[in-house]
């Protein structure tokens, strides 16, 4: 035992380490966020302020803090979702040796398969979940600057909604590897994800202002689920700023709405502990995937890794 | 000797392709054994098996005694594997490269540096360690390969064409190395080659053509069996060729020379006697492996090399 914790240790560290010497996936994982950050100056801020400006009833005036807050509280749950997703996607080294062949290697060693398969998901999760706390950092960082409205209780939120959403993330991407056998297929994914997973989860735009078809189609995709919640954690305590000024609750609670705090299935609102079910239940059923993949694999090989 | 690779009535298909045919064969402790064979002749999958990255249809492979069957983590610790191409990771370190390796291997500590300055001292990489391993030459590479693979002492050295992209200078200092390792350490090498010469120097030498093997034995034995000797014959009596088809010798005109082909080197013997007064300058040419596979297989192995 002590032996195979050595060996899954070693190989746990040599994953890490050639992930961070490899500046190019690096700086692609990063990719997603950064083209969020850029249509956010470019384009996004103005349009949301607009919006957020519009929905206020006559007779009300948000400060620039609030309105900044509220921006920057909307960007940084979008990037935040995509970023523990995407950055899972792209960053998973299982793939990238397998297509070297220099998993192989790995293989004839005296480390068992299940150790192995769980040293490229566990260095997966840490090396998502480095970039994403440095992403969650920032995005403190900005709101400090802009206007802090965070309770406790919503950083502690965020976090765990980061922890549980990288977990769904880098267990998905591991099931999804095993069947990627070229690097066209694996930039072909990557790509996918990246911009997909970026406009169904309504990093983009709200899921609100999407057709009802759509809006009831992402009720399927878990992601939607812990997109809200990041909604919900960044977003609440401005909202609940906005009704302290006296703005009315029907209107701050339509704006919530509009801005995706709340998500509705096929017209049932969802409970926030209801999302969160869906997030872990998701996680629960990925990792017996996971597990029995794993554990079958340890008695039946019959194609070539390579 | 005892037989430390058995391997019986090894069969895999795909699909309708027999890449591997029910093959048998032995390897005994401290041989040099080569397996020799075009693309595609079975010899990868054949290797691939015995180190458990394939999964075979039929028959059965023992190491030093052990089923692969059920026996693969007490097996691999005892085997050494480099394959045809690198499996280290280009960004890290040579030092690093190894670190990792050995550390999977349950080498660490004291006991891994140590191992590291010896091989470093034999295979002359003492230099180059802090270096990343992608920016040294292929010959630097190939020998930080084959120290990895012999990192943890395995009692079995596999080669898959070790030596392809070394310079002759290198070559010698590997193949010196090995032997050393084979006298010293009882090394038993299975190696695959395209090289005639380094088929020629080994104990045992198969030759595997579409799944099957067509010949096996020592090298001597196979050149007696298979080659043919040669006489050529440069300066010669403007009568010879008329006596040579009065005798019914037949032969072949190449430029500036005449070329006889002899089953043994006694029929040279009397030919050489029979027309000497005709023949001024001429030399015996032992029949070599690329005559044995061309006679055995029917294909030229130097199509491959180019």
């Amino acid at each position: 035992m002590k032996e195979r914790l050595s060996a899954f240790g070693y190989m746990l560290g040599r994953n890490i380490k050639v992930y961070f010497k490899d500046k190019l996936t690096f700086v692609f994982s990063l990719m997603t966020p950064l083209i969020l950050v850029v249509l956010f100056l470019l384009f996004l801020r103005g349009v949301y302020e607009d919006s957020l400006v519009n929905s206020i009833p006559k007779g009300f005036e948000l400060s620039k803090k609030m309105i900044n807050a509220f921006t920057g509280s909307w960007l940084f749950s979008s990037i935040m979702t995509t970023s523990c997703i995407t950055v899972a996607f792209c960053s998973n080294m299982r793939i990238d040796d397998k297509l070297k062949k220099t998993l192989r290697g790995f293989e004839i060693a005296p480390i068992d398969r299940f150790s192995l398969s769980l040293s490229y998901t566990v260095s997966n999760f840490i090396t998502t979940l480095l970039i994403c706390t440095i992403v969650l950092i920032i995005s403190f960082i900005y709101l400090a600057i802009v206007g802090w409205y965070l309770s406790f209780g919503d950083v502690m939120l965020i976090i765990l909604d980061m922890l549980l959403t990288v977990t769904m993330g880098s267990l998905f991407i591991s099931l999804v590897g095993r069947v990627i056998n070229s690097q066209g297929a694996l930039s072909g994914v990557c790509t996918l994800v990246s911009s997909m997973y970026g406009f169904l989860c309504g990093a983009y735009m709200p899921i609100s202002s999407m057709g009802k078809g759509i809006q009831n189609f992402v009720g399927f995709i878990p992601g939607t689920y812990s997109t809200v919640i990041f909604r919900q954690a960044y977003m609440n305590g401005i909202l609940d700023e906005m009704k302290s000024k006296g703005i009315p609750s029907q209107a701050v609670d339509a704006i919530g709405k509009g801005f995706d705090c709340e998500y509705y299935f096929f017209d049932h609102k969802v409970a926030p502990w209801v999302l969160f079910v869906v997030v872990i239940v998701t996680i629960i059923v990925l990792l017996a995937t996971y597990m029995a993949l794993n554990l079958k694999l340890r008695h039946k090989k019959t194609q070539p890794t390579v | 000797m005892n037989n430390i690779i058995e391997i019986k009535d090894l069969k895999k298909h795909f699909k309708e392709v027999k890449a591997v045919d029910g093959i048998s064969f032995c390897v005994k402790e401290g041989q040099l054994f080569a397996f020799l064979g075009l693309n595609g002749a079975g010899k990868s999958t054949t290797i691939n098996i015995i180190c458990n990255l394939l999964e075979k249809d039929g028959g059965e492979v023992y190491i030093d005694g052990l089923s692969i069957d059920d026996n693969m983590q007490k097996i691999k610790p005892r085997l050494g594997v480099v394959f045809q191409e690198n499996s280290l990771d280009v960004r890290l370190s040579v030092y690093d490269n190894l670190k990792y390796r050995a550390g999977i291997y349950g080498l660490r500590g004291k006991a891994f540096e140590e191992r590291l300055k010896y091989l470093a001292d034999r295979l002359q990489f003492s230099d180059i360690l802090k270096r990343p391993f992608g920016k040294l030459s292929g010959g630097q590479q190939r020998r930080i390969d084959i120290a990895r693979a012999l990192m943890h002492s395995p009692k079995i050295l596999i080669l898959d064409e070790p030596t392809t992209g070394l310079d002759p200078n290198t070559r010698i200092t590997v193949w010196e190395f090995l032997n050393e390792l084979r006298k010293d350490m009882g090394l038993t090498i299975l190696l695959t080659t395209h090289y005639m010469e380094e088929a020629g120097e080994a104990d045992y030498v198969v030759i595997i053509d579409s799944g099957k093997i067509v010949a096996s034995d020592t090298p001597n034995n196979l050149k007696n069996q298979y080659a043919y000797d040669f006489i050529k014959i440069y300066e010669y009596s403007p009568d010879l060729k008329e006596r040579l088809a009065d005798g019914e010798v037949e032969f072949k005109e190449e430029s500036g020379y005449l070329i006889i082909e002899v089953k043994e080197i006694a029929k040279a013997k009397e030919i050489l006697t029979a027309y000497a007064q005709y023949i001024n300058d001429f030399e015996v040419i032992k029949g070599k492996m690329d005559n044995v596979f061309l006679n055995v297989t029917g294909k030229q192995l130097k199509e491959e090399i180019k």
